[in-house]
This record gives structure tokens, sequence and C-alpha cells, in this order.
């Protein structure tokens, strides 16, 4: 069997235009008494024009496979874990599953496609199933993607936010953004995914949902963030320090840690409350790019360890720990140690620019 | 590698009742009976799967799983032991590929026991008249199984992907709730009798059968016309193929469990029969897996 998966490849698309926290205020209908921008730390974020999120999902998925060792018909599976199914304006779409639309993007004529939905903690989900699959011997390698057009449910808070205390201002820190990763066999132990735990919290499953909006158009979503942040504190630390002890880390081990993208003031928080359970100091571990691209919901563990590779933050032989919490609540965590990726991926985006 | 059975089975058969009955609800009523069934504690459940498309006021997010989980009161909170539910979308053939997820997850020794739930119903005031799946629900509960005979065999799944558009299920946000539209096109079941031969050839293959050995054919109940043609395609007699559409319409992803069911219940199902489940779905997607009961 095999005992350990790894990130192959990774692909992250993001679109060009850039819209801030001041203009989408400004579109406010009733512009809320808070400075948003000051409470959240997000200053801008990007946003898709003339394109949806299989578009994202797609370009990303394309964008992994340019600098895989696989083509696009080596896949065995593709996973898309979008939540955002807008692929026309004003719909949600059920129907084909996204990674249908990926598969016929990219050419994958061998894989299993499905689409498979846990919130922000989609794109760990996938990987946690494909996991599964490798780990079973049902698949040699897959891709998990993710392509989230969130701007439509911001669009709806600017039409129908009225208060400083109004259920969807979270909608306001959301960004756009396509993801796409291929993990397979770590033929080395050292490197790979050492620990992989997902679990559901159900009785808090009201702190955030999304749905269509019962006063207009367009999709909704609500988000009561400081139960859900309270929430969040009270048991992820738990969860953080058994996926340490599960992969025989010690905090002195761990070089990175990347928290959902929520908002810089909630990974703040977070910190916090993870060194009170700890109760030792640490260092700066904690990557943070929210106030550059909000909330890009699915994709943002994998945004963040694109940008901070690229900043030459992150190397080869580093230990990370991926920490997600997601409505419903599903809180999540993963470790892992790159190999030479972030090398590659930084010697293959210079030679795309060259190119 | 040992095989994974189907433990338990709950359904919430589709009908007239006096109140409509939501998605949510006849998730409910499958998963309960489909627990009652069981001999495990529902906190025996490691991972919770929902395959249902449809669901009430379009919710999104969160998975609708979660619902399931916390009215089923499964490992609600995070103390104790856990569970990880999430929702799987793949049309009709969700339950398949939920069902092979789990076969996994349990083969590379995640979890011992899982359990998957799918439901129908399209909570619109005015639905769309294209909607034809009456509300449904279908559960069942997995585990490794403690025979090496007995148990799911294979699983494949064969999606034409050009046809796509022949059949799409969207929710137009531009009024107020959201409105489900379901469009299909003519030449939609052709394409699914296509894709069944290479699907049910492929999952014989990889189970090291062959047609002859396969007792009863369990597919989705998509039209009678449809299983009419059905054992034609594949080759095999119509009587080795289950029919139920005189009484249950197609439900859409719970209609191969709620076939099984019946199959079950009517006795059709004996020690040592051999059969293969298939579903049709978007994508064009055919999703087929051997049983060995």
């Amino acid at each position: 069997m095999v005992s350990k998966i790894k990130l192959e490849s990774l692909g992250v698309y993001l679109p060009e235009k850039v819209i801030t926290m001041e203009e989408l205020l400004a579109a406010c209908r009733h512009r809320p008494s808070l400075d948003l921008e000051r409470i959240t730390g997000v200053h801008e974020r990007r946003v898709a024009e003339g394109e949806y999120a299989a578009d994202l999902a797609s370009k990303a998925a394309l964008r992994a496979l340019a600098m895989s060792r696989y083509q696009a018909a080596e896949l065995d599976v593709i996973v898309c874990t979008s939540i955002s199914k807008h692929n026309a304006p004003d719909e949600f779409s059920f129907e084909p599953a996204t990674a249908v639309l990926v598969r016929k993007a990219v050419g994958a004529s061998n894989a299993i496609v499905f689409d498979v939905v846990n919130a922000c903690a989609g794109m760990l989900t996938g990987i946690y199933i494909l996991q599964g699959l490798i780990r079973s011997g049902a698949a040699r390698r897959g891709m998990v993607v993710s392509g989230e057009q969130n701007l439509p449910l911001a669009w709806t808070a600017t039409r129908e936010v009225r208060h400083s205390l109004d259920g969807q201002l979270a909608a306001l820190t959301l960004g756009d953004c396509g993801a796409a990763v291929i993990l397979d066999e770590s033929s080395d132990p050292r490197y790979g995914f050492h620990w992989l735990d997902l679990v559901t919290g159900a009785k808090h499953d009201h702190y955030c949902y999304s749905r269509p909006s019962a006063r207009g158009h367009g999709g909704i979503l609500i988000t009561k963030a400081r139960g859900l942040q309270i929430k969040g504190n009270q048991h992820f630390p738990f969860y953080f320090k058994q996926a340490l002890d599960g992969s025989g880390w010690s905090v002195d081990d761990v070089q990175h840690i990347i928290p959902h993208q929520v908002s810089v003031r909630a990974i703040k928080t977070g910190t916090k409350a993870l060194k009170r359970f700890l109760g030792v100091e640490m260092p700066d571990y904690f990557l943070c790019c929210a106030e550059k691209y909000g909330n890009t919901t699915t994709t943002s563990h994998f945004l963040a360890l694109h940008e901070f590779m690229l900043r030459g933050r992150i190397h080869r032989n580093e230990n990370v720990v991926l920490v997600s919490g997601a409505s419903g609540i599903v809180i999540s965590h993963a470790t892992f140690t790159l190999d030479d990726l972030p090398d590659r991926y930084r010697m293959h985006l210079a030679h795309e620019v060259q190119s | 590698m040992r095989r994974c059975r189907i433990e338990s089975l709950g359904v919430s058969q589709p009908g007239r009742t006096l109140l409509r009955k939501g998605a949510l609800t006849h998730a409910l009523t499958a998963g309960r009976r489909c627990l009652k069934a069981s001999h495990y504690h529902p906190n025996d459940v490691r991972v919770l799967i929902n395959t249902g498309v449809h669901r009430d006021g379009h919710v999104c997010e969160p998975a609708i799983a979660a619902y399931i989980q916390h009215h089923l009161k499964i490992n609600v909170e995070f103390q104790g032991r856990r569970t990880l539910a999430f929702d799987l979308l793949n049309g009709a053939c969700g339950m398949l590929n939920g069902m092979h997820l789990l076969t996994s997850l349990m083969q590379a020794q995640e979890i011992y026991a899982g359990m998957i739930i799918s439901s129908e119903a399209n909570s619109d005031r005015r639905p769309d008249p294209g909607y034809r799946f009456p509300a449904s629900g279908a559960a069942a509960l997995l585990d490794l199984s403690p025979k090496n005979d007995v148990g799911f065999g294979a699983f494949a799944f064969h999606t034409n992907e050009r046809q796509a558009e022949l059949v799409t299920s969207t929710v137009s946000l531009a009024t107020k709730g959201g409105h489900l539209l379901w469009r299909e096109q003519a030449g939609l079941e052709a394409a699914y009798l296509a894709g069944a031969s290479p699907a049910v050839a492929s999952v014989l293959a990889k189970d090291d059968l062959r047609l002859d050995d396969i007792d009863l054919v369990i597919p989705a109940q998509i039209s009678a016309q449809f299983l009419e043609q059905l054992p034609h395609t594949l080759g095999i007699a119509p009587e080795r193929v289950l029919d139920l559409t005189a009484t249950l319409p197609d439900t859409h992803s719970t209609s191969v469990l709620l076939a099984l069911k019946q199959a079950q219940d009517a006795g059709r199902l004996p020690p040592k029969t051999k059969a293969v489940l298939i579903a049709f779905g978007s994508g064009v997607t055919v999703a087929a897996a051997t049983y060995h009961f």
C-alpha cells in the first residue's frame, strides 16, 4: 500500500482586475459605518470579469499541468471543490459537475471526475479523498482543483447590507481565484503529507450559510463571524496539537503555518488562541496574504503557498501546517514536508515570464 | 484487498403525502431507517457523504451533509469520536462515486465504517415543468466485509464530456429565492445507452467477470422505454435486468438504491448473487459497480 502522497504540482490563476475595499464599500447602497478595512485587514482582492468559476478552475488546472511531469491524459481522478458554481451571470450550476468541465478543458480523458463541496475546507477534503484513492490503489495520481468566483456574493451584499452588524458584511471580504494541485505517491518518506485530518462539528452548522437571496436577485453569504471565530478558536488548537503529535513534530519543527485566509484579524486572533493553548511563544510562523487577495474560500491555502513560494519565504525541506476552519463547522489540519516543489515552481514561473 | 459491503440500507420512498416533504426530511427518514437496520451505532460513522443534488432552498454552503449529521446526532460536537461530513456532486452517478470513495477509504484503512445519503426534492413553490423527479431519499451504511466473497467487486465510470450540454441543472438567481431549471436535450437516453456498454465491460474486466456470470443488472429506473433497450445494448437477457418502472419512477441520484432495496425486499438477491449496479447521469457519465451478495 502507498504510504504517503505528496504535492507534485501547483497551479494558481488570479484574475487581473483588482478591486479595493474602498471601491466595494463605495458601491454599497447603505454604506456600513464600520471601518471594514481596518477591522478585517483586507485592502483589495481580484475580481473575474468575463470568466466564470469553471474558467478559473480550468486555467489553474492548465497551469498545474504545465509544470507537472504528468500529461492530462495520465490523471486518474479530478476532484473539483468549488463552492461558487457560477458558470453564467446570475446562475448557479448543479449539473454537470464542474469537474466535467475541467476534464473537457484540459483533455483529461481518462480521469474519474466529480465535485466535492465542503465549504472552505473543500480543497483539503479533496486531498483527503484523493489520498484514500491513491493509498488504496484505486488511483495513481490525481488533481484537486477549485475555481472560486465569489464576487457575485459581494455584489449582492453591496445591494443588501443595511447596517454595520449585517450578516452579509463578511461577503465584502471575498475575492476570486483558481487553484489546482496534482498529487501522487511520495517515493521518499521524508516528503509529502504526514497528517491529514478533518472533523465536522455539525452542532455548529448555523454560523455560516449561502443560498439565493430572498430579497432580490443573486446569492447571499450570511456569516455570524464572531460566533464562528469563537467556536473555531475554542476547538482548533486541540486538533492542531494532535496534528503535530501525529506527525512526530514539536512546535520547533514547524517552519510555516498557513491558515485559511479569512481576514488578517481572524488569523491574528487564531494565533493568540493557539499560543494560549500550547503555552509557548511562537515565532512568526503564520503566513497571511488576505490583505492583498481577500478571502478566496477553498483556494486560500494554495494561493498563500503560491504567494510565499514566489516571495522566496518557503523553501524545500521545510515543514508546513495547513489549518482550516470552515462553515459546518469543519476543522481541518494537514502537515507536510516540501520536496523541491518551491524551487521548481519559482523556476517554472520565471521561465513562463521570460517566454 | 478486503471487500467493502453494504451493511444496511434505508429508503424514503417517493409518493404523495399531505405535506410536501423536503430533501432534508427525505434524507433524515432514509438515514434513520438505515441506522436502525444497522448493527453500528451512529457515532461509528467516520465519514458521512451526501450525494443528493437538489436541496431545500438551493443552499450551497455549508455541506448539506453537515445538516444531516446534526439531525442524525452523529458525533455533533468536537469532543470525543469524530465524523467528517461533506457533499459529493456528480448528478445521478454521485451515489456510486460516494460508494467508490468509501470503499477506497476503508481499503486504505482510513476508516472502518461510512455512510452515504442521497435525497432529491425541488423546493420551488412553482417548480420548473421540466423537473420530473419525485422527492425521495436513500441511505446506505458501508463497512469492511467480514467475508472475502461478499461485497463490492469493482467500480467503473465512463464520461463523455463532449455531450455535457445534453443535461443541465441550474438555479437561476435572477428571481428571489432562486428557481431550479432542469434542461434535457433529445438524445440523452441514447447517450446513456452509448456509455452503458463500455462502463459495464470495464467493471466486469476489473472484477474478472464475464457478462454470463451476472445474475441481475440493477439500473437506475430511467424509463420503461430505456430499460427495454438496455438489455439489448448490454447483450443480456431482459429478465436479468431489473425493471421496476411500473411502480418506481426515476428518482435521480436515489434511483439505484431504491431499486436495490425493492429487489432485496422481493427476495431477488439471495446469497451468491452477482449483480451490476448502473447509474446514468449528467456529464454524460455512466457509473457501474459489481456487487457479490
